[in-house]
């Protein structure tokens, strides 16, 4: 069945590792929408979170070739039922003095921020569900994005399940 | 002791058990080739024409024994010069650690004289790579490399030195290397499962590759096909895996593979994969490929499960392990009508008589012969193309070990560099390289290195002065249009092997091909045999691209 997935990864936080890991994805051409690396809380671990579509066939297989890579060292799925996923949106939209009042109240709906104002634009910080976050821009869109930067997927397991070196 | 880097790499490389490397110097590897003279009492360093070559032999050198091969080149071109040799060797699985010079550390990044990215480069044709920027992390990751290529699926690891660090000065202190010990994946419930699916079938296949001969596994192979008494079939990878002679081998399997293989890939009901990936070479359709049989597959490469064949048992692990396990966990069974079954099917697949020629040498009649003057562990070489399907369907090989060709990539221009390679490891045994006139044109350069050594290998050029397999695909699927595959060369390559100081000799017809072999094999030199054989000679069975046997062309004019 075709899904989207969520994988999370720790591999060593050496130079070139970000670089084999998406030119895996390149080469096997597995299709993602996001890809965040940060540091793990593990000393000389980068954690990594990639969003994929695929069915089940396609993400095992992402999954064992991930796990060839040498620096890596976990790679697991996320599930949607078990786990949180969001992310986080810097997004700026037009705005005059008729409609701010209208853009505010649209978007506290969505407990995002109004972290700077401009002569002509609003910008807000929203994070959530990446679903949230595709809601809030469509309802935002009428009124003019002049422009937008979303950070990518962040998700950890729900409960105390950690993802962790064997 | 304190050594500097280029010491450091010599000890280590002694450490490893490395005697032979292949290599070509050059500005950036100085240091290296400093260490390498120091040195030339325990490490043998041959020097190749050209660094591709190089990497062939270490390919060669790596097929033949089960070792890990060595190569060394400097940086620029002389690095991107062993990019198809490392590319081949990780298709194929091949152990081979890869050791390029690059410019000092402060000129790295400035595009300086012969720099290249060498690490981003062979990223993706190489199990791993690294850059050592100081020389305090070198021998570790010397020691890292050689882990890396031979454990788990083997395959090629560059490691890149600029120069500063093969001058600098450390400690080393000499280590030990650890036993590869390659882990099980599967439990007992996942072998209980498997063998339940052997014992329940009735029409089983076995469908085998490179794996068995990577692992040297092939006594554990031979039990197993023998408890279960189930015909073998190879990739051509996997040939001497099993011995042709026995009664349970119906030969290579895929696009040139034998009738009675391709029947019984779609008329069995299990096949049991051992060491073989399911390359569109061998299952051109592979949604139809053994569609009416359940599928168990035994690879170390946990990757290889449901790649390009969904399956229905994985037994991950070294395939040694997994097939002995396996093997006490099944019934010992017959299966005479099956067997029986697939007689019929080769008696009706078996390749019409060719009658001897006075206008051409007819391949086959030529590897007949060259079958007869060869011992079982003896090495056969080849390049890529006509030939080495011939050769493949044609030779009978009965030892693993003993054959070397580039299955994965299809790399023309291999093959004498990996007989250049597979001779210096067998000083003491005959090593024949079959090549095409095309492949020959890429790298005969390595006639120098072959004259260097004096390494005895026979060159037969199966000399067609065509491209003989992209010509029969133009026949077949582009309407006969031979679009520049009938390159009129004129090269006498008995003249050239002369040029070289090597023994050059021709074959004209099937009438004078004994003699002129028994000629060749009775010296104890480099020969190069220039084999004139029809341009018009198909490789044939031939199942096309994307299809099954039930597709097999088995006629052309």
């Amino acid at each position: 069945m075709e899904n989207k997935q969520i994988i999370g990864i720790l591999a060593h936080n050496h130079p070139g590792v970000l670089l084999r890991i998406t030119s895996l994805i390149s080469r096997r051409g597995f299709n993602i929408d996001s890809l965040t690396a940060s540091p793990s809380g593990i000393e000389g671990y980068s954690r990594l979170t990639v969003r994929m579509s695929g069915d089940d066939a396609q993400v095992e297989q992402f999954i064992n070739q991930l796990l060839k890579i040498v620096d890596v060292k976990k790679a697991e799925v996320l599930p949607e039922e078990s786990s949180i996923a969001m992310e986080l949106i810097l997004i700026k939209v037009t705005s005059d003095t008729q409609n701010k009042n209208d853009i505010i109240a649209l978007t506290s709906t969505y407990h995002a921020s109004l972290v700077n104002l401009g002569e002509h634009s609003l910008t807000f910080r929203a994070s959530g569900t990446p679903s949230q976050i595709d809601s809030l821009i469509a309802q935002l869109a009428p009124f003019g994005i002049l422009e937008m930067a979303r950070t990518g997927i962040a998700s950890l397991a729900n409960g105390d399940k950690i993802l962790e070196l064997d | 002791m304190q050594l500097n880097g280029s010491e450091i790499i010599a000890e280590c490389l002694i450490e490893q058990g490395v005697d032979t490397v292949f290599g070509y110097p050059g500005g950036a590897v100085l240091n290296i080739y400093d260490a390498l003279y120091k040195y030339s009492d325990r490490i043998t360093h041959i020097l190749s024409a050209h660094e591709q070559g190089a990497a062939h032999a270490a390919d060669g050198y790596a097929r033949t024994t089960g070792k890990c091969g060595v190569v060394i080149a400097t940086s620029g071109p002389g690095a991107t010069n062993l990019v198809t040799g490392i590319a081949t060797a990780y298709m194929d699985s091949v152990p081979m650690v890869a050791i390029t010079g690059n410019v000092t550390n402060d000129l790295l990044a400035r595009d300086s004289f012969q720099e290249v990215d060498i690490t981003g480069i062979t990223l993706p044709v190489t199990k791993h790579n690294f850059i050592v920027k100081n020389v305090k992390d070198l021998a570790n990751v010397i020691r890292k490399a050689f882990r890396i290529a031979m454990s788990g699926r083997k395959g090629p690891v560059l490691i890149d030195i600029p120069k500063d660090v093969t001058g600098a000065v450390c400690e080393f202190t000499p280590e030990v290397p650890q036993e590869i010990v390659n882990p099980l994946f599967s439990g007992q419930a996942d072998f209980e499962a498997a063998a339940k699916a052997v014992n329940a079938a009735k029409r089983p296949m076995i469908y085998m590759g490179g794996g068995v001969v990577s692992a040297d596994a092939e006594q554990q192979l031979l039990a197993f096909a023998e408890k279960i008494d189930c015909p073998v079939a190879t990739s051509i990878m996997g040939l001497g895996g099993f011995p042709a002679s026995h009664r349970l081998f119906i030969g290579t399997i895929g696009m040139h593979g034998g009738y009675e293989t391709g029947k019984a890939t779609d008329n069995c009901d299990l096949i049991i994969t051992v060491g073989a990936r399911f390359s569109d070479r061998v299952a051109g359709d592979r949604k139809k490929f053994g569609k009416n049989a359940t599928i168990i597959q035994l690879d170390i490469d946990k990757a290889e499960i449901n790649k390009n064949v969904l399956i229905d048992y994985s037994l991950v692990g070294d395939v040694k392990d997994t097939l002995a396990r396996l093997t006490e966990a099944v019934d010992e069974v017959k299966h005479d009508e099956w067997i029986a079954q697939m007689n019929e099917w080769a008696k009706k697949g078996s390749v019409t008589e060719t009658p001897a020629s006075e206008e051409y040498a007819h391949p086959y009649h030529i590897i007949d012969l060259v079958r007869s003057l060869t011992k079982d562990d003896d090495i056969i070489v080849t390049d890529v193309g006509q030939h080495q399907m011939w050769v493949s369907q044609k030779y009978r090989f009965e030892q693993p070990r003993r054959w070397c060709t580039s299955g994965g990539l299809g790399t023309m221009g291999y093959g004498l560099g990996a007989a250049v390679g597979a001779a210096v490891a067998n000083p003491d045994k005959r090593v024949v390289l079959f090549t095409g006139d095309g492949s020959f044109h890429m790298n005969l350069n390595e006639m120098a290195t072959v004259r260097s050594y004096d390494l005895p290998i026979i060159v037969v050029v199966l000399n067609n002065k065509v491209l003989g397999m992209v010509r029969q695909w133009q026949k077949l699927f582009y309407g006969r249009r031979f679009s520049q595959t009938d390159p009129h060369r004129k090269t006498d390559f008995a003249a050239a092997a002369e040029a070289f100081g090597i023994k050059g000799m021709k074959i004209h017809n099937d009438s004078d091909a004994e003699e002129v072999l028994k000629t060749a094999f009775a010296l104890n030199e480099p020969v190069v045999i220039d084999c004139s054989i029809s341009p018009d000679e198909n490789v044939l069975p031939m199942i096309p691209p994307g299809k099954t046997v039930d597709d097999m062309i088995t006629e052309m004019e």
